[in-house]
C-alpha cells in the first residue's frame, strides 16, 4: 500500500432538506480494502454515488490521485462499480450483456468476450453464457453482476453492499474474491452494513451514522476502542437466567437471545471475580473470552454519538 | 473514452436489442404474399372474365372495339337465349320489350351491368337521333367528344392529383408510424432499464448525455429500419395495385429531391420526438401507472395539423407548419410533394429543425441526468424545467 488513490474533502449531500452525507473526509489508499460501514440510511450509497460521479456533492470535493495528476472524477475504464440497486438485462444472453458492459468500460468487443468467458469459467457458468440472465438463480445472477463490474480489470473496484442477499456459501465465495482482487493489486472500496463480514476483509473502515463519520481507522485500531472492557461468551443452562446477568453491577451489556450470550463488562471490572460470582448464582454450560467485534465498536460509537447530539440539542 | 465512442456503443446496443431481422423479413414476406395474392387474383379475373358474351334475342347490337362485350345472336330454336345461358355459353341474354326497354336475363348478378347500360344508352340515343332525320355527318359532329384541356395558372398545382395526395398522406403516415415504433422502444429502453436497475451501472461508465444521445440515435435507427421495411412493403403493394387496378405512381413523390427531403426530415423528426420522449421516459418509473401516459399521444397533434397542408398546401397555415420544428417533419415533405416551397423555406425549416433537435437532446440529457435515479416519485413539470435549465446539476 503506497499513497492515496482518492481523497474526499468535506463532501456533503442533502436531498430535500435531509442530510445524506455531512462533511465527510477520508482517503482510500492504493491496494487496500476500504469499507464504508453503517446501518441502512447511514449515507453509504450516497457517498459511493458521489465517488463514482453519479451525483455531485453539494459541498466539498473528491480528488482522484491514482493517475499521477489529480482529477475530480474517476476514470470509467479504471473503475469498476457494483451498485446496490444492481441489475442486468434480464432478457438478453449473459455473454452479450457482459461484452456490452466491458465495451462501455473501454474494452474492445473481442477482448471483452474473451475476458467474460474467462470469468464465467471461474464462476462455473461458462456453459450458461448464452442463457438469458433470468434463467439463472439469484446467486448466479449476482456472480454475473460481479463479472460486469470487474471485467475490465479496474484499478479501483467500488462495491456497494456486495454481500447483501447472498447465502453463506456465496458470501464466502465473494469474500475470497475480494481477497483475491486485493492480492492482485486492486484497490477496493466497499460499503456494507454486514460488519462481521467486512471485518474479515477490510484493512480500514469508516463508520457512518446519519450521514456523519462516527469512527474511522484500521480494524485493529477500532478493536482497540473496546480495550478496558472485557468480553465473555456465556452459555446458560436456562435462558431465563439472563436477567441475573443483566442485574450484575459489573455487566455493561448483554447481547443475544436464548442461552448463548455475549457479555461486556464495564471498564475496570475484574473478570476472575465476576466469573467466581457468576458460577455461584447461575448454572452454566460453557464460558469463554470473546474476541472484540466491529459490531460492538459500532454500537458503542453510535450510542456515544447520539448521546452527544442529544446533549447538544437539550 | 470519447463521447462519440460511447454514443456509438449505446446506439449499437439499442439497435441490436430492438431490431429483430427475422421479424423484419417475416413482415416483408407477408407484404409479398398479400401483393402476390392480389395480383394473382387480378390475373385470374382478367383471364376468365374480361370479355362478357351476351346472346341477343331479336335485336342487333355492335360490340365495342375494346373487347369487353361479345354479342352473339340467339339460335333459332332458342329465341330467348335461355338454353345458351343455361349451358354457360353466354353470361346473359338480352332482349327488348315492346315499350323499347331492354331485358337482361342472367343466372347471377351481372357486374358488367353499368358498362352495358352505358352501351345501350348510346344505342338508344343514336336510334332517336336517326329517327329525327339528322344526317350521318351531322350526327357524327353532334356525337364527337368535346376536348377539355386543363391548364394551371401555377404549374405546381398540376401535382395535386389523387396519387400525389396519397403520396403526401404516406409522408404523414410514415412519420407517425416511425414515431410510435420508436416510442414503444424508448419506453422499454429507458423506463424498463430503470425498472431493471441497469441505469446506475451504465451512467457510472459514461456521461448521462452520451447515454441519452446513444439511446435516441439507436432507437431512431431502429424505427428507420422498421419504416424502411414498411416502405418497401408498401412499394410492393403499390406495384401489385398498378398491375391489378392500374394505380399510377405519383411522379411528384418520386423525384430524388423529394425522396432525399423525406428521408432527412423523417430522421430529424424522429430524433426530435425521441429526445422529447426520452426526457419524459427518464422521469417515469412505470409507464402503465404514470400520469404522463397522456403525453404519448402528443405526436398525433402535428399529424392532425398537417391535414391542413393536404387541403391547401399553399395556405399560410401550411407554410407555418412546414417551418415549426414539431410539425415540419411531416408538413414540409408534404408541401414538397404538393407544391413548391422554395429553397429559402426548406433551408429555414431545416435549420430550425436541426436547432430544435440539438436543444431537445441537451434538455433531455439534463433531465435524464437528474431524473434517472429517481424511483417511485415522478418529478413535477416545474422541477423538470428547473433540471433542464439548472447549471449546477445533480
Amino acid at each position: 500500500m503506497d499513497g492515496a488513490f482518492l481523497r474526499a474533502h468535506g463532501v456533503s449531500k442533502r436531498f430535500s432538506g435531509h442530510v445524506a452525507a455531512e462533511r465527510l473526509s477520508f482517503e482510500v489508499r492504493r491496494g487496500e480494502v476500504f469499507a464504508l460501514l453503517g446501518p441502512n440510511g447511514a449515507g453509504k450509497t450516497t457517498t459511493v454515488r458521489m465517488l463514482v460521479g453519479i451525483i455531485r456533492p453539494d459541498e466539498g470535493r473528491i480528488e482522484v490521485l491514482a493517475e499521477g495528476a489529480a482529477r475530480d472524477r474517476l476514470r470509467p475504464d479504471r473503475t469498476g462499480y457494483l451498485p446496490e440497486d444492481r441489475g442486468l438485462y434480464q432478457e438478453i444472453p449473459i455473454l452479450r450483456s457482459l461484452v456490452y458492459f466491458g465495451r462501455l468500460r473501454g474494452l474492445d468487443g473481442r477482448e471483452a468476450g474473451r475476458r467474460a468467458c474467462g470469468w464465467l469459467e471461474r464462476m462455473s457458468l461458462l456453459d450458461r453464457k448464452n442463457d438469458r440472465l433470468d434463467a439463472l438463480s439469484k446467486g448466479n445472477q449476482q456472480r454475473v453482476q460481479f463479472i460486469g463490474a470487474l471485467l475490465h480489470r479496474p484499478a479501483l473496484a467500488i462495491l456497494d453492499e456486495p454481500f447483501s442477499g447472498l447465502d453463506p456459501l456465496s458470501q464466502e465465495f465473494f469474500l475470497d474474491l475480494v481477497r483475491d482482487l486485493r492480492n492482485a493489486g486492486t484497490t477496493i472500496l466497499l460499503s456494507s452494513h454486514q460488519m462481521d463480514l467486512v471485518e474479515r476483509v477490510a484493512d480500514r473502515v469508516l463508520l457512518l451514522n446519519h450521514g456523519r463519520e462516527v469512527l474511522s481507522g484500521s480494524i485493529g485500531e477500532l478493536h482497540g476502542r473496546l480495550d478496558g472492557r472485557p468480553r465473555l461468551r456465556v452459555t446458560l443452562e436456562r435462558a431465563a437466567d439472563a436477567g441475573v446477568l443483566r442485574a450484575d453491577d459489573d455487566v455493561e451489556d448483554v447481547a443475544g437471545d436464548g442461552p448463548d450470550l455475549r457479555v461486556t463488562l464495564r471498564a475496570g471490572a475484574r473478570t476472575p471475580q465476576f466469573l467466581a460470582r457468576l458460577v455461584t448464582r447461575v448454572p452454566l454450560t460453557a464460558i469463554g473470552t470473546d474476541a472484540p467485534r466491529l459490531h460492538d465498536v459500532f454500537i458503542r460509537a453510535v450510542r456515544d454519538d447520539e448521546a452527544r447530539i442529544a446533549g447538544r440539542t437539550s | 473514452m470519447s463521447y462519440a465512442r460511447d454514443v456509438y456503443i449505446l446506439a449499437q446496443w439499442e439497435f441490436g436489442r430492438f431490431v429483430k431481422w427475422k421479424d423484419q423479413l417475416i413482415s416483408l414476406a407477408l407484404f409479398l404474399l398479400v401483393s402476390g395474392v392480389w395480383a394473382g387474383a387480378a390475373l385470374v379475373a382478367g383471364a376468365s372474365g374480361r370479355t362478357v358474351t351476351i346472346a341477343l334475342a331479336g335485336i342487333e347490337l355492335h360490340a365495342p372495339a375494346d373487347g369487353r362485350f361479345q354479342f352473339v345472336p340467339a339460335a333459332r330454336d332458342d329465341r330467348q337465349g335461355t338454353g345458351a345461358l343455361r349451358r354457360g355459353d353466354v353470361q346473359g341474354a338480352l332482349s327488348r320489350r315492346a315499350d323499347g326497354a331492354f331485358e337482361l336475363l342472367v343466372t347471377k348478378d351481372p357486374r358488367y351491368r353499368s358498362e352495358l347500360a352505358v352501351l345501350l344508352d348510346e344505342v338508344v340515343r343514336r336510334e332517336r337521333l336517326e329517327a329525327s332525320g339528322v344526317s350521318p355527318q351531322t350526327l357524327q359532329r353532334i356525337l364527337a367528344p368535346v376536348a377539355v384541356d386543363v391548364r394551371f395558372t401555377n404549374p405546381v398545382r398540376e401535382r395535386q392529383g389523387r396519387s400525389e395526395k396519397i403520396a403526401a398522406g404516406v409522408c404523414i403516415g410514415v412519420m407517425l408510424i416511425a414515431v410510435f415504433i420508436a416510442l414503444a422502444n424508448l419506453l422499454t429502453g429507458i423506463t424498463g432499464e430503470k425498472q431493471l436497475r441497469v441505469t446506475e451501472s451504465v451512467v457510472s461508465a459514461i456521461s448521462p448525455q452520451a447515454w441519452i444521445d446513444g439511446k435516441v440515435c439507436g432507437i431512431t435507427a431502429t424505427a428507420l429500419v422498421s419504416v424502411g421495411n414498411l416502405i418497401v412493403g408498401m412499394a410492393i403493394i403499390a406495384a401489385a395495385a398498378q398491375f391489378a387496378s392500374g394505380f399510377a405512381w405519383p411522379a411528384a413523390a418520386l423525384r430524388p429531391g423529394v425522396i432525399l427531403t423525406l428521408v432527412v426530415y423523417t430522421v430529424l423528426g424522429l430524433l426530435l420526438w425521441n429526445a422529447f420522449f426520452a426526457a419524459v421516459a427518464a422521469t417515469v418509473s412505470d409507464v402503465y401507472t404514470s400520469s404522463r401516459s397522456s403525453l404519448l399521444f402528443l405526436p398525433l397533434v402535428p399529424v392532425v395539423l398537417s391535414i391542413a397542408v393536404l387541403r391547401d398546401p399553399d395556405a399560410p397555415v401550411a407554410r407555418i407548419l412546414a417551418l415549426f420544428p414539431l410539425t415540419s417533419s411531416p408538413a414540409l415533405p408534404m408541401r414538397l410533394v404538393l407544391s413548391d416551397p422554395g429553397l429559402v423555406e426548406v433551408g429555414c425549416s431545416l435549420a430550425l429543425l436541426l436547432g430544435a433537435v440539438w436543444v431537445m437532446c441537451l434538455m433531455a440529457g439534463r433531465i435524464f441526468e437528474l431524473g434517472i435515479l429517481m424511483y417511485g416519485k415522478e418529478p413535477t413539470l416545474p422541477e423538470m424545467i428547473r433540471w433542464a435549465t439548472d447549471r449546477q446539476g445533480r
